[in-house]
């Protein structure tokens, strides 16, 4: 064994010393989670009454209740009567195919978790965008949450939290929240300098400059990072339902393990014209509040 | 010319062959399925081939389905050492009548084990709990993580065979008239997930487990007794399927977990052959070694070392004198 030298073999801990960093690492984590857990699970309580309560709201309201008030949301976001017409035929046609129960427990997750990460992202992209050492801590954490493989955080935050709709909504954000976090830092970073010297000329200080000026027209970016956020939230539907958040993504993970292809596609079908939806409401607003700014 | 090309060719291949039979097993292919205990047995076979039958023995990787199917159909891989055969039933029992792979032996000699389960410190807490009746009767236990007002049941993830028969079982027990809500986990991480978090605090559990498992291993949980026996007809028939309309209870009878092997691979290393129909663990032996595997974190060649070095007379049971011989010494020259 010895006579192997370093220059053809790669540079290994031998197996117990890697075995031992892994059950130490492990160990700690268990005594984290079996110290603190309660703790932690008391600290997301009121998260969980609120996601319960808007999914019961979501889930008894009349469905031509739910169909108006989107449609309306279309309608005051888009002005477009097509879009408000695609909207309410979509979602028709989703009820007509028996997926109403599991898109609106979809839909209210994936709201709450926006809500959320809009909360989170803004001010993290504020600072950001005010302070480069800010910024060159918070990036690579921002790539790690993007890249880094969900189960490798979903398994331990079940130890942590049990299965259900909290560590659902934490792992959807915690995939979903960079871009709006980067599209902030990036919009408020455009905007032009001497728009903020006239500012500072006029009097404003940072607050006025930072409210009046840098965010709104930064809104255009911001919209775009908070619609790629809801895009990102949906594609983690499927797998945050893998630790048992119900909704879309369950029908999905039976019909891969069975290969009902219809019933995936369908189901599939519904996460899409969710996301059409979203995405098309979300970017005519953003539109429209740049054209308000244009026209003045 | 042609003719004569492809002829020559056949003779080539069929002198090959004739070598291959010669050296009796020869080059040996066997698959390794993607759980825990599949890869242990996996690893411990290819290890008693290769230093005690001469074979040279490799492993693929393998899942009941694609491996089965390859088996019958390309007779690839030659051994599927821990095969749950009632999940392809068919396929196989036609793959046994028309020669193409046969039923080597029973891996797991209690069968694979599915039940109901509840965590042992509640059971000695109190005995009741070890029946269907106990924990109707405590249902308040069980808190649902969402609903207060209701009990929680971990079922099976969504997909499985298992999520038809137990939320049948679940609606012939009248669990949910009991206050019990049947949640799905999602996956199978999910749902051991559940168990650790339970068991780690103490905290009640009820739910849907199969055996032989690291988890089953590591945590001590007692069956759940449905007070029915086991009515193999009425879980064929009703049970298992899908469009049951008034299932009655019964206990889970034990499925069947075999060594399958290919014809050819039957037919040329008869020795192998039969090393592979005496191979067989108890569930819980098996729970053990698994819970050793997950414990320490170690991969299936690891822990079937430490099996071959620590279970001596587990496994010298199944092979004759002078190939144990062989196999501890090749054992010995690892260290």
């Amino acid at each position: 064994m010895s006579e192997k030298s370093w220059l053809t073999e790669v540079p290994q801990l031998d197996r117990h010393q890697l075995l031992d960093i892994r059950k130490t690492l492990d160990g700690a984590y268990r005594s984290f989670s079996r110290e603190y857990g309660d703790t932690i699970e008391a600290f997301f309580d009121p998260l969980l009454t609120f996601l319960i309560w808007f999914e019961k709201l979501l889930l008894s309201t009349p469905w031509w209740l739910v169909i108006a008030v989107l449609a309306a949301f279309a309608y005051l976001a888009s002005r477009s009567w097509k879009l408000t017409l695609g909207v309410a035929g979509s979602f028709f046609l989703i009820g007509y195919f028996g997926m109403w129960d599991n898109t609106m427990r979809t839909m209210s997750i994936i709201l709450v978790s926006t809500l959320l990460s809009v909360i989170i992202g803004l001010p993290i992209g504020i600072a950001m965008a005010r302070s480069n050492r800010v910024q060159s801590f918070v990036t690579p954490v921002l790539d790690i949450m993007q890249t880094m493989p969900a189960f490798v955080y979903l398994i331990p935050v079940v130890m942590l939290l049990g299965i259900g709709k909290i560590p659902g909504v934490i792992a959807v954000i915690i995939y979903s929240v960079p871009p709006v976090i980067r599209l902030t830092n990036l919009g408020i970073r455009l905007v032009d300098k001497e728009v903020l010297e006239a500012a500072t000329a006029y009097g404003a200080n940072s607050m006025q400059r930072l409210f009046g000026v840098q965010l709104p027209l930064a809104m255009p970016n911001i919209m775009a990072g908070i619609n790629q956020t809801i895009m990102m939230a949906l594609a983690m539907v499927v797998i945050a339902s893998m630790i048992g958040v119900k909704g879309l993504g369950q029908p999905v993970l039976k019909s891969i393990t069975n290969q009902y292809f219809t019933l995936g596609l369908l189901n599939g079908l519904a996460i899409v014209a969710l996301a059409i939806i979203f995405d098309r409401i979300s970017q005519s607003y953003a539109k429209r509040t740049l054209q308000s700014f244009e026209g003045k | 010319m042609r003719k004569i090309l492809a002829t020559s060719l056949l003779v080539t291949c069929a002198s090959f062959s004739t070598t291959a039979m010669a050296s009796e097993c020869g080059q040996v292919t066997i698959a390794d399925m993607n759980w825990n205990s599949a890869t242990l047995i996996a690893n411990v076979d290819r290890f008693i081939l290769q230093h005690g039958f001469g074979c040279d023995a490799e492993l693929v990787p393998g899942d009941t389905m694609p491996t089965g199917a390859a088996m019958i159909e390309k007779g690839q891989p030659d051994i599927a050492p821990e095969f749950w055969s009632n999940a392809m039933k068919e396929a196989l029992d036609k793959g046994v009548a028309e020669g193409r792979i046969r039923y080597a032996g029973v891996t797991l000699s209690d069968g694979g084990e599915e039940g109901f389960w509840v965590p042992a410190y509640m059971v000695e807490k109190d005995p009741s709990l070890a029946t269907i009746e106990g924990i109707k009767a405590n249902a308040k236990l069980f808190k649902h993580p969402e609903d207060p007002a209701l009990s929680a049941f971990f079922g099976c993830p969504a997909g499985w065979n298992c999520q038809i028969s137990s939320s049948n079982l679940f609606a012939a027990m009248d669990l949910s008239s009991a206050g019990f809500d049947l949640i799905d986990p999602g996956s199978g991480a999910g749902l051991s997930g559940s168990i650790a978090k339970a068991y780690e605090r103490n905290e009640a559990w009820f739910g849907y487990y199969w055996a032989p498992t690291a988890i089953l291993g590591k945590y001590k949980m007692v069956k759940v007794d449905f007070g029915s026996g086991i009515d193999v007809k009425q879980f064929k028939e009703c049970v298992t399927q899908n469009d049951c309309m008034d299932p009655k209870p019964t206990m889970y009878p034990p499925s069947a977990v075999d060594s399958v092997v290919t014809e050819k691979f039957a037919q040329r290393a008869p020795e192998a052959l039969a090393y592979l129909s005496g191979r067989s663990f108890t569930n819980a032996q098996m729970n053990t070694l698994l819970a050793w595997m997950e414990d320490q974190q170690a991969d299936g060649e690891y822990t079937a070392e430490y099996f071959l070095n620590n279970y001596q007379d587990t496994w010298s049971k199944w092979l004759d004198a002078a190939t144990v011989t062989k196999i501890k010494k090749a054992l010995l020259e690892l260290k």
